[in-house]
């Protein structure tokens, strides 16, 4: 009788269990914000990085101006320790920047951009089972 | 006891399901008279376009930026609101309004914007998609000296939410014209300020690069070419693509360098564009852009 009572509560537990492990990315993302406009950005997009469900790697794309400077801030779940790396590429897929440097990966990245094109914002997260972040992109002349 | 049971498991099912109503469902249904395709448009592919359009924000502080004066006898009219009857026109002028509102705040037009404001919760509204625009808060906003950030933000976020919306909803289709409206609106505006001053090359180029834009709008209406106002949307953009065909834009790649400030990487982008474009080409595309325009705000 009383396991029979138990058991739709432990599946409720369990339920309630998921609900608070799962990743929070558009509010990690929102958070990300303020940095931006702290550092006279205008906010653009805001971007979700929830690599829960096994994904290794989270893509974004975006047409870049001439003349133009982008920030890209990143928020990851576990402010203390970040794992989230972004890397930028042109749209021949070259390397145009990254906010790992030295073995230290940074909480932002600016990018003056030369040259007008669609570039890809791709996350990645190193040696972490913690996939969970956030990432707001903005701009200025 | 078995019957507790299987009570208890079906109360936990509902609890888990979406909240997503027939009713809603068929309201969306009944508001969406453009044929929605979805048995042919691919909505991830269609979504991962749709995010690489720039903000026609960008273009609005560009010109802000490079000197050229405000201009509200270039931008539609929000009184024209009237004209506006079908659920495609009703998604295209939302997205020229939601760009005249960029431009009215970038250059401190705030009592202006608020009429703006009013005519895009009125369409947002039509479409089912007004719970996205708080106008008090944004009037509020607007009516402040010092809110310029702060509105900027928030209406961008309301875009941004209402597009994210319609995605979900796969009604990505009025997505594409929420955010062709808003680039033609922007291209109308830069048109109109560069062919005042052909000399201004930073202006005419940025008109040049729209090609890489134009690319990606014209893919996505290519989708919906079974719809007759799309498919007609489509062939106007496609003309105008014609003229692009003459500029060419260079790209060199050259490895960028690194230096660290305030624990922000800074990069220093070694790589370029080089633009090759006439004054002819940018009056071209003005009168094109013009026409294809006029078609939608009259």
């Amino acid at each position: 009788m009383k396991k029979i009572i138990l058991i739709p509560l432990v599946l409720i537990a369990l339920n309630v269990q998921v609900a608070l492990a799962q990743c929070n990315s558009e509010e990690i993302s929102n958070g990300c914000v303020p940095t931006l406009t702290q550092n006279g950005f205008n906010f653009l997009k805001s971007y979700k990085i929830d690599g829960e469900t096994d994904l290794t790697k989270v893509e974004y794309s975006y047409v870049f101006t001439k003349g133009t400077q982008y920030m890209v801030t990143i928020c990851d779940q576990n402010a203390a320790n970040s794992t989230i790396m972004v890397t930028i590429f042109d749209s021949q897929r070259n390397v145009v920047a990254t906010n790992k440097i030295k073995g230290s990966l940074l909480s932002g990245i600016v990018y003056p951009c030369n040259a007008t094109g669609i570039y890809y914002l791709q996350y990645t997260f190193e040696g972490s089972s913690n996939r969970c972040g956030g990432s707001a992109l903005g701009f200025k002349k | 006891m078995k019957t507790v049971l299987i009570v208890l498991s079906l109360a936990l099912l509902v609890a888990c399901t979406p909240k997503n109503t027939i009713d809603d469902f068929e309201l969306q249904s009944s508001l969406d008279s453009i044929k929605n395709k979805q048995a042919i448009v691919n909505e991830e592919v269609v979504n991962s376009i749709l995010e690489q359009i720039p903000s026609p924000l960008e273009i609005s502080v560009l010109l802000k930026e490079s000197g050229v004066d405000y201009n509200s006898r270039v931008i539609n009219s929000p009184s024209n609101i009237s004209r506006y009857h079908s659920t495609y026109q009703k998604a295209l002028n939302l997205g020229i309004y939601g760009a005249d509102l960029g431009y009215t705040n970038i250059y401190g037009q705030n009592a202006e914007g608020i009429r703006y404001l009013t005519s895009i919760k009125t369409l947002a509204n039509d479409l089912n998609i007004g719970q996205f625009f708080d106008l008090r808060t944004i009037s509020k906003l607007a009516l402040s000296s010092n809110s310029l950030d702060s509105l900027l933000l928030i209406t961008t976020q309301n875009f941004n939410a209402i597009n994210a919306h319609l995605q979900q909803q796969n009604r990505s289709n009025l997505s594409v014209l929420l955010l062709t409206g808003g680039w033609i609106e922007a291209m109308e505006i830069m048109c109109d300020a560069a062919a005042q001053n052909l000399g201004n090359r930073e202006l005419v180029e940025r008109i040049g690069e729209q090609k890489i834009i134009l690319e990606q709008l014209t893919l996505l209406l290519s989708f919906y070419r079974d719809d007759a106002e799309m498919a007609s949307l489509y062939e106007d953009l496609a003309q105008l693509k014609t003229i692009f065909d003459g500029i060419q834009i260079t790209y060199t790649y050259v490895e960028s360098s690194i230096e660290i400030v305030n624990g922000v990487a800074v990069i220093k982008d070694n790589s370029t564009t080089t633009i090759s474009i006439t004054d002819k080409d940018v009056l071209d595309i003005k009168n094109k852009i013009n026409s294809v325009r006029n078609k939608i705000v009259s």
